[in-house]
């Protein structure tokens, strides 16, 4: 059973991939606003922050729920 | 390291304070916002003594960062900046200094201490290790409670009963179930993202720690602790003053 949980494990860290493409669609998208517009750096930045972070909740989802099958193995 | 040893460090240890024959039960991540709260204290009784109004030498340090919080807030707010810049520059300087706590983790442990100078008494000292307290998920969900009654406090406060209750319905009556279920999701996504994110830093370092101990830690702590608790930080703070600002319009 504890090899199967671990499998779930791993398989619920795979959220990674998603946020993963996200966050670089999002950098990519940021630099090359600013090299268009190097004077609104400073709103394209905060812009995309907000864009990790909110691309970065899915992975941390994942995350949690691998801790939480994670802690179902020891006990 | 197996797996046990890795829960444990993750984990929240509990100590027994002994206090006029009372026993308390104190998690570790209580002790370490307290170590954060003292060292803001300290920091902040001596930046700001003998303060004059030609600013020299700490006074600008001190006057950089509130001129920094009162920016973020305008920005923020518009003309109701006033009363959010001192919360939020709070929060995120507690934010910053509970995040980034880790790397002060220099001095040894109890059994180190006793390895090393043979003494009895720290044989009997309970384990303690300085870590970051939003890696426990009761310290982030409380932050994430009061920013979402701040949240509800303001905009009662500015728009009114009446107008709080339009909200619901502002774009259409249709949207009432997703607004309602707003208030459950963004408290629940700013706690879990704080969480995960310094948790996640945290066992990697550890694993780290274990795996290569010479050199590699140090370079990697720039990233996990100093870079990551900066940024989940200042994102904490950014996202509950947008959700604020956004409902207060």
């Amino acid at each position: 059973m504890s090899d199967l949980i671990a499998l779930a494990a791993g398989i619920a860290v795979l959220t990674g991939a998603g946020a993963g493409v996200g966050i670089g669609m999002a950098t990519g998208r940021a630099a090359e606003a600013v090299s268009r517009q190097p004077e609104a750096s400073g709103k394209i930045m905060t812009i995309a922050v907000t864009g990790f972070a909110l691309a970065e909740a899915t992975a941390i989802y994942g995350l949690l729920i691998a801790i939480l099958l994670y802690l179902k193995i020891g006990g | 390291m197996d797996s046990e040893a890795l829960i444990s460090k993750m984990a929240a240890h509990s100590y027994e304070i002994n206090l006029f024959g009372i026993k308390i039960p104190m998690s570790d991540s209580i002790i370490n916002m307290w170590i954060a709260m003292a060292v803001i204290i300290v920091l902040a009784f001596i930046f700001t003594r003998s303060l004059r109004k030609i600013p020299t030498g700490k006074q600008n340090v001190v006057e950089v960062i509130v001129e920094f919080i009162n920016n973020f807030s305008k920005s923020n707010f518009g003309h109701h900046w006033r009363p959010f810049a001192p919360y939020f520059g709070t929060i995120m300087l507690f934010l910053l200094f509970s995040n980034i706590i880790s790397i002060f983790n220099v001095i040894p442990t109890a059994e180190g201490l006793h390895k090393i100078t043979g003494l009895e008494i720290f044989e009997h000292l309970p384990e303690f290790e300085i870590s970051p307290p939003t890696k426990d998920i009761n310290v982030t969900a409380t932050m994430a409670f009061m920013s979402i009654v701040l949240l509800l406090i303001s905009t009662i406060k500015i728009k009114g009963v009446k107008g709080w209750l339009k909200t619901f319905v502002t774009p259409l009556p249709l949207m009432i179930p997703f607004k309602i279920m707003e208030y459950g999701i963004r408290p629940l996504s700013l706690c879990l993202r704080l969480f995960g994110n310094i948790l996640a830093a945290f066992t990697i370092m550890e694993l780290l720690y274990f795996a290569e101990p010479f050199l590699l830690p140090g370079v990697f702590t720039i990233y996990f602790d100093l870079f990551d608790g900066i940024l989940q930080a200042y994102v904490f703070v950014f996202l509950s003053s947008l959700y604020i600002s956004e409902s207060i319009e």
